[in-house]
């Protein structure tokens, strides 16, 4: 039992790195309709960015704001310059999940080139523990935390209280009514792009720091279980993302405790697809159908 | 020399099979199967089995059942492994989800598929992979090496041709008819009449079977098989030959076979070495998502694009008379 709540711990820090990662992830489907596959590598790119700003002699924490402004830039000028190019020309769906594919290919092989295949780590001072009951926490897991917690509360605010959020709702739902309604779509989209790079990349660095590593292949790993929390929650709802990866991350603890480290990511995708038979859209279904993307 | 050519060539043609079961799914039918590699590891893992015998706990290597099969037997049978792993996926996946989910869920089979070999060495020798597979007639026909190759060759030629005979028949069939119908527009398939989940679940099962059979014949030319070698990504090799090559074209899916598998991620060992190997693999494969982009930008239809089909007559007049009919009623409003 003091396992199990132990790694209940475990199990939020993994759902507060994964909470950011799937929001943006869902966000970038919702207004754009883009499934993209480089997400993962995207957060890589920004993991080793801050890697570099760690060995220039600054502060980790400094470290993740730039990383996660250099995730939210490239971000939006992958949408400007590639996928939105892509779009114009007509590219279908199921081409745009493919041109993210490749475009996962080319960054992830990059880094591999810049940085090579030996995983690097960040510099870290003061780790010290905080205990809470069974559960206990690094300072910079319980940052992490936060930092989890922090964006969920944000996002909920900007999409909730703000223009610029409303404007994206009203995108998400329905691109032609908003724009015949007078909200300038394409930037509106480009918004979108950056604020879930910024998600990215922030998510990116929170791994490094959780992982205590960083390789290239990381961020390609970690996609899966942010598709799989996207896809529980219903892709493109961002509160179901929320949802989901709060779900993925617990279990994904838990059933390393129950069964087995190894066979701890085959017990949380066969939830994920056990859940999908039975509402498949996911447990937020809803908006997503609406918009009739399929 | 030759040696190598004819391994490259044995490669080309396992690549071209794998394509054309690729192609009957997302080329003809627009199922973007992600978990596409897990099919043809599903095969290989069959044969390998199937020619190993029965496993013997002194061994290196463990695996959960073996038999000694004669030749065409593990090919066979990993076929119809294939096939029923095509139904049991396709129950699982395709029938309750919508488009975009199935190509999620199917990636996240595809990892699920390679996590489990990996974390139970007692299924399939986990991680470290099978080795030392034998290799069919090589006991008793007494060839030379290069001789050998040329034998093999004719067996995976062999098969091809079945394959090519097999995906042929039904590209020009009725059948192709509705897969194309299936992948143009969903909802106006299921309108005339079409069971929609269960045709793609006809292309699940023979593009499975066709992806397995791929698998044994490469498994018992090279004679091992690991989880490493299977990984998602190999799937999207596979989708870059169809894309670049001409997805619905069978000609042009075999040349993107060829330029892609063959030239571009086996061809490249011809190059000088530079620098270290992980250096060449890292530029191979950041070329091969370059190539996808360039393609999908510039020809989306392929080298070989799908050929425009044309139809009895009755068809033509009919858009004549659609075309005539906005005349006829401008003609109509001038007068009343």
């Amino acid at each position: 039992m003091n396992s199990m709540l132990s790694s209940l711990g475990f199990g939020i820090v993994t759902a507060s790195i994964l909470l950011p990662a799937a929001v943006g992830f869902t966000l970038q489907f919702s207004a754009t309709g883009v499934l993209n596959i480089a997400f993962g590598a995207q957060m890589t790119f920004a993991a080793y960015i801050a890697f570099i700003c760690t060995q220039a002699g600054m502060s980790i924490w400094l470290a993740l704001v730039l990383g996660a402004v250099f995730g939210a830039v490239f971000s939006a000028l992958l949408n400007r310059f590639l996928l939105a190019r892509f779009a114009k020309r007509g590219t279908t769906f199921f081409g745009m999940v493919v041109v993210t594919i490749a475009l996962a290919l080319l960054i992830e092989y990059l880094v591999e080139i810049i940085w090579g295949t030996m995983s690097v780590n960040y510099q870290m001072t003061g780790t010290g523990v905080v205990h809470l009951g069974a559960m206990s926490f690094t300072h910079s897991q319980l940052v992490v935390m936060a930092i989890g917690l922090g964006i969920a509360v944000a996002t909920h605010s900007l999409l909730k209280y703000t223009r610029i959020g409303k404007a994206i709702r009203a995108v998400a739902s329905n691109t032609d009514l908003a724009r015949s309604s007078g909200v300038p779509a394409q930037r509106i989209t480009d918004i979108a792009w950056l604020i879930s790079g910024l998600m990215g990349g922030a998510a990116g660095v929170m791994l490094g720091i959780s992982l205590s590593s960083v390789s290239y292949t990381m961020g390609d790993t970690f996609l899966i279980e942010i598709i799989a929390a996207a896809v529980l929650g219903g892709v493109g709802q961002v509160y179901g993302a929320m949802l989901g990866a709060l779900a993925i991350g617990v279990l994904l603890e838990e059933s390393a405790i129950v069964l087995g480290g190894a066979y701890a990511p085959i017990s949380a995708f066969a939830v994920l697809i056990l859940v999908l038979l039975v509402r498949p859209t996911g447990i937020m279904a809803g908006a997503a159908e609406a918009k009739g993307i399929a | 020399m030759a040696y190598y050519l004819l391994t490259l060539a044995v490669y080309v043609v396992v690549g071209v099979i794998a394509c054309w079961g690729l192609n009957l799914q997302f080329g003809d039918t627009g199922v973007l199967n992600f978990a596409y590699i897990l099919f043809v590891a599903a095969g290989a893992y069959t044969a390998s089995i199937l020619s190993l015998g029965h496993p013997n706990s002194s061994s290196y290597q463990h695996y959960f059942w073996g038999a000694h099969m004669p030749w065409p037997i593990p090919w066979l049978a990993a076929a119809v492994v294939g096939g029923l792993l095509g139904l049991l996926v396709g129950l699982l996946v395709l029938r309750r989800l919508r488009g975009d989910y199935q190509a999620m869920v199917l990636l996240v089979v595809s990892i699920m598929g390679s996590y489990i070999v990996s974390a139970d060495p007692g299924f399939l020798n986990g991680g470290v992979g099978l080795a030392l597979i034998p290799q069919p007639f090589k006991g008793v026909l007494h060839l030379s090496q290069v001789g050998y190759e040329v034998f093999y060759l004719a067996l995976a030629l062999l098969a091809a041709a079945v394959v090519f005979e097999v995906v042929r028949r039904i590209h020009i069939s009725p059948l192709g008819r509705v897969l194309r119908a299936v992948r143009e527009n969903e909802a106006a398939a299921a309108a005339v009449g079409h069971n929609v989940a269960a045709v793609k679940l006809l292309v699940m099962v023979i593009g499975g079977a066709i992806a397995a059979l791929a698998g044994a014949i490469e498994v018992q030319f090279i004679a091992a098989w690991a989880p490493a070698g299977w990984d998602y990504t190999e799937t999207f090799g596979l989708f870059a030959a169809v894309i670049v090559g001409g997805r619905g074209n069978l000609g042009g899916v075999a040349l993107g076979a060829l330029l892609v598998q063959g030239l571009f991620l086996e061809g490249t060992v011809l190059l000088p070495n530079i620098g270290n190997p992980a250096l060449i693999g890292a530029i191979q494969w950041m070329s091969l998502g370059a190539l996808i982009l360039i393609f999908l930008y510039f020809r989306p239809q392929g080298v070989l694009p799908e050929r425009r089909r044309t139809y009895s007559s009755d068809i033509t007049t009919r858009r004549n008379r659609m075309a005539a009919l906005p005349a006829a009623l401008t003609r109509r409003s001038a007068r009343g």
